[in-house]
This record gives structure tokens, C-alpha cells and sequence, in this order.
């Protein structure tokens, strides 16, 4: 269960990791904008390439990147059959009996497919150059708007980063049970159904009781130290745009007019 | 039917930013029928190492034979069943594993996935039950009823009923009071000496070590550092020093006395016998 590398932090020490987390959720937006906009090869080529740049520069290895869109393959090759069949537009491209493909199918695939591509690249990107302290932080901020029109933004914040700190503790938990009762013969792979069951339960009674007996613990040790829900607070970690921020927003909000520019020439 | 380890290297998550190498080149080989401590530092590899004993993590090189099977690095082991059903296993916190409705049930569970029937799992359930001392009017309570020592006892039971050969236990006494963690030690003594089951116990208390357990295995950053009766290993006082293990109560007063210039033989490893030694002494 240790392989789960979507949105795994990768503590490492490159540019991006020292980024504002603002700056950076920023900049993935416009980014992930920017692969939705219909700007053509040319456009994703661009952006491929940029991205590319921006993983070498984080300092990542290439089959963390490629490891964290295995979870995707399966929905990439039903998109691809569906639109095979679906599609029925272009140039006919080949015939089997009922069978039929059309270029402009082949064309809306590997378009599908690219996005998906370049949107797992991006969030990645994101994901495994940033704490997830820092990410709630960054999204704190970026809510603050809000607070205005009644949104709880602290209390969220709050509620993601207690969900992010209990994820690898779950985890190891999880773990853990599932080799106690692996211990005591049961078997998760292999049986009927019901021993499947009677698996599965041995697995989910022993986490819920955990989960609420470590929420009741950590509410309150919260409330040991002081925390009132709704109250004011200070912070001890401050977010500080430098240079680099402001270079990391205009650049990805640069490549963003270039495929809108792209995919408006497109259009004429 | 040994149970023994050949260079066997264990590493956690190998070929990822995150690998960790717990256990380095270990070579060991378990008497059976004695009561073996696994002691080291907070993340020595003592979990790491036991858990190899049920094929819970299978060795990253080197190869690892309990009973009549052998897992090799490298290779699939398919018998995972028929070994766990000999080699129980009792986890760290084992009271969090309890699922079933009632206790009694939850002792039969380990039995009944063996392919035990319910009528048979019902009956070793009891005897096992009665072994840890959990009182019968206990017995159709929901776990989560229990006071923590006894969860731990019912736990414990549910390994006992499957009848392992050997027996391993992850810090088996952590959390509990004192006079609790004595009774769980007796307890185990007991099936080790009587009904002649392996027991590998790790732990953090040298006191249960000196006064439960035959030998000792050491263990230092996933390295083994020695292996030796207990005697042995409580002769050695700069040793224990040295590798920051804190001897227990009546091995420090030894040395003192030592230091004082009264020889104790090292025989002595309780205190009715020291104070017999002393008196002995004093009289003549």
C-alpha cells in the first residue's frame, strides 16, 4: 500500500520545492487551463515540453511521473474504444465488418489522452514539490476572499490538513490489521464470497473503531492546547512571495495566452 | 525443525525515493522449544525480523526456513497458509485486531480460517480463553466492553487457538501495569515450558528478560549484533553498557556490589538467591 504515489510528497530540495505554495497552486490552475484549451499538437507540444523542463528542474525521476498515471491506463483505453465506435466523422481510415475508424476518432483520442497526460504531469508536479502543510496553507490564503461572504475558510483549511496528517497514519494502520488477521489465516485474495466478506469486515471494524477513537484523542488534545473552533488565530509559518514566485505565475500564465492564441489561429 | 536465518537483507519500498533497508545480512538460527527475547533500540529491525517468520514480508535477499519450509529471496512462496497456521503471530497493540461480535467468536475466527469446524473452534476457544484467564461470563461480551489488559488477553487467545508451534510476540506486555505485564510473562513461561510451544518474544524490559527468557538475540540497526543464553549476556556488564542496554535491578546491584569488592558468582540471578548469597556471607 506504500506504492501510492499519487499525490505523494517527495521531499527534496529544488526550485520549485522552495516556491510559495500560493504561487504554485496559482500557476498549476492556469496550467491546467491551458491543457483544456483545444490549441492543437503544436500547443500540447508546448506544454509537453514545458512541463517536462519543470520535472527535471524539481529534481523528480521520470517513473514516479509515469507510475502516478498507471491508475489512469484503464480509463485511457475505454475512452479510446468508446471513440472508436462512437466517432464517425473524417476520413475513413479502415474497415473490418462492422468496424469502422475514422481519423477524427483517432484524432479525439490521442487529444483525450494527451490532456489526461499532461493534467497528471501538472498535478504531480504540484503534489510532490509541496508539503501538504504548506498546500492547506496556500489554500487558506487563496480562499480568504471568501471569508467575506460567510465561508469558514480556517475551519476548512483545518479540516484538509488534519485529513492530509491522518492519510499515512491510516495507512500504516491499515496495514497493520490487515497483517494481524493475515496472521490469523485470512486470506484477502482468494475464497468465496463469504470468506471474502468475513475478510473484509476483519479489515473495516478494527479501522472505524481506531478512526474514532483517534478522532475523539485528537480533539481533545486539541482542545488541551487550546484550540476553539471559530476563534482567532495566528500563524506561525508566513507565506512569502519572492522572485521566483512571481516568475513561476506570469510564465504559466504567459503559456496559457500562447494556446489561446494558438487555438484562435486555429480556428481562422 | 529449525527455525533459521541465512543472509537474509530486508528493504522496505526497494527502487523508490523511499527505500529503507531494515535487516542487513542477518544470520541466525532459533532453538526450538525456548523462550528467545528480541531486543534492540527503537527501529533496530526486531518487527521487521519476526515478521519474516510468518511470510508477512518476505526477505529482499538471502533465504529464511522455519519449521519445513523455506522462503528464498526472489522466489514465490505459495505454502503462506499451512506456515502461518504453525507460526502465530501476536502483533504489537494486538487488542486493535478484535472484529467479531463477541469474545468468544473472535478467539474462533483464527481457528475456523485453518478449516477447524465451529463445533471444534468453539471448544479450543474456551480452553484458550481459559489459558490468558478471561472469566466465562465474559466470554458473549463485545470486545469493545473489555478493559485494554483483557483485549490484549483475547487477542492473544485468538493466536493460541490456532495451536502454533511457535509462538511471536511484538511487545506483548507494552502499555499494560506491572503486575498485569508479570501475569501476561508467567502466562507465557507456561505454555513455553508446558505445552512445549517455541516462543519468540520482542521486547523492550530487560527485567522479563532476565527472569523469563532462555537467550537472547540482539539486534542494532538491522544488524545482528549477538546471540547467547541469558547468562551469558548478563555476565557481560560493560557490554550492556556500551550498547545502551539498561541490565536489570539485580544485575546493576551485582555490579555495585562488584565495585565494592564483593564477587557474586554469576549464577545468581534472583533476588532470593543473592540475598542468600549475602546472608551466607555475612554470617560466616
Amino acid at each position: 500500500m506504500k506504492n501510492v504515489t499519487l499525490g505523494q510528497y517527495i521531499p527534496l530540495d529544488s526550485f520549485f520545492h522552495k516556491l510559495d505554495p500560493r504561487a504554485k497552486i496559482c500557476a498549476m490552475i492556469a496550467i491546467l487551463i491551458a491543457v483544456f484549451i483545444p490549441a492543437g499538437f503544436v500547443g500540447y507540444g508546448i506544454l509537453a515540453a514545458v512541463l517536462i523542463a519543470c520535472i527535471l528542474r524539481a529534481k523528480l525521476q521520470f517513473s514516479f511521473v509515469i507510475k502516478a498515471m498507471k491508475p489512469m491506463v484503464m480509463m485511457m483505453i475505454f475512452l479510446t474504444i468508446i471513440n472508436v465506435f462512437v466517432i464517425k466523422t473524417g476520413n475513413l481510415l479502415y474497415t473490418l465488418g462492422p468496424v469502422t475508424i475514422y481519423d477524427d476518432a483517432l484524432k479525439q483520442t490521442a487529444y483525450i489522452i494527451i490532456r489526461l497526460a499532461l493534467m497528471i504531469m501538472t498535478t504531480t508536479l504540484l503534489t510532490a514539490t509541496t508539503k501538504p502543510m504548506d498546500m492547506t496553507l496556500g489554500i487558506e490564503d487563496l480562499l480568504k476572499p471568501f471569508e467575506k461572504l460567510g465561508v469558514p475558510t480556517h475551519d476548512i483549511a483545518m479540516m484538509i490538513a488534519l485529513a492530509l496528517r491522518f492519510i499515512p497514519t491510516l495507512i500504516d494502520e491499515a496495514e497493520r490489521i490487515l497483517k494481524a488477521q493475515a496472521s490469523r489465516g485470512v486470506d484477502f485474495e482468494n475464497g468465496s464470497l463469504k470468506e471474502k466478506i468475513s475478510a473484509i469486515m476483519s479489515l473495516i471494524v478494527p479501522m472505524f473503531v481506531s478512526c474514532f477513537q483517534r478522532a475523539d484523542d485528537l480533539a481533545d488534545a486539541m482542545e488541551a492546547r487550546g484550540y476553539v473552533v471559530g476563534a482567532k488565530r495566528v500563524r506561525y509559518k508566513q507565506l512569502k512571495f519572492g522572485r521566483g514566485d512571481y516568475i513561476v505565475i506570469i510564465g504559466a500564465n504567459l503559456l496559457l495566452a500562447l494556446m489561446i492564441f494558438l487555438a484562435y489561429r486555429g480556428t481562422i | 525443525m529449525p527455525i533459521r536465518f541465512e543472509k537474509v537483507d530486508f528493504e522496505y519500498s526497494p527502487e523508490t525515493p523511499f527505500a529503507f533497508k531494515a535487516l542487513t545480512d542477518i544470520n541466525l538460527e532459533l532453538a526450538m522449544d525456548k523462550m528467545t527475547a528480541i531486543i534492540g533500540a527503537t527501529g533496530s529491525g526486531k518487527t521487521t525480523l519476526v515478521q519474516h517468520l510468518n511470510a508477512l514480508l518476505l526477505p529482499t535477499a538471502g533465504q529464511v526456513t522455519v519449521l519445513d519450509w523455506q522462503i528464498k529471496a526472489g522466489q514465490k512462496f505459495t505454502k503462506v497458509k499451512d506456515l502461518r497456521h504453525r507460526v502465530g503471530l501476536v502483533f504489537q497493540f494486538a487488542e486493535y485486531q478484535l472484529f467479531e461480535e463477541t469474545v468468544l467468536k473472535d478467539v474462533c475466527f483464527g481457528p475456523q480460517n485453518f478449516g477447524v469446524s465451529e463445533e471444534e473452534a468453539v471448544k479450543i476457544a474456551r480452553e484458550s480463553l481459559k489459558i490468558v484467564g478471561i472469566a466465562e461470563s465474559d466470554f458473549e461480551k463485545s470486545p469493545l466492553e473489555l478493559s485494554g489488559g483483557q483485549k490484549r488477553r483475547v487477542a492473544i487467545a485468538g493466536i493460541l487457538a490456532m495451536k502454533p508451534q511457535i509462538l511471536v510476540l511484538d511487545e506483548p506486555t507494552a502499555g499494560l501495569d506491572p503486575q498485569g505485564a508479570e501475569n501476561m510473562m508467567e502466562l507465557f513461561r507456561k505454555i513455553n515450558k508446558e505445552n512445549g510451544i517455541t516462543v519468540l518474544i520482542v521486547t523492550h524490559n530487560m527485567e522479563h528478560v532476565l527472569q523469563y527468557c532462555d537467550e537472547v538475540v540482539v539486534l542494532e540497526k538491522g544488524q545482528l549484533l549477538m546471540q547467547t543464553d541469558i547468562k551469558t549476556f548478563f555476565e557481560n556488564y560493560e557490554y550492556m553498557e556500551k550498547a545502551n542496554i539498561n541490565p536489570p535491578a539485580i544485575i546493576r546491584f551485582k555490579e555495585l556490589l562488584r565495585k565494592n569488592g564483593l564477587e557474586i558468582s554469576s549464577d545468581v540471578l534472583d533476588i532470593d538467591s543473592l540475598a542468600k548469597e549475602i546472608a551466607g556471607r555475612y554470617r560466616k
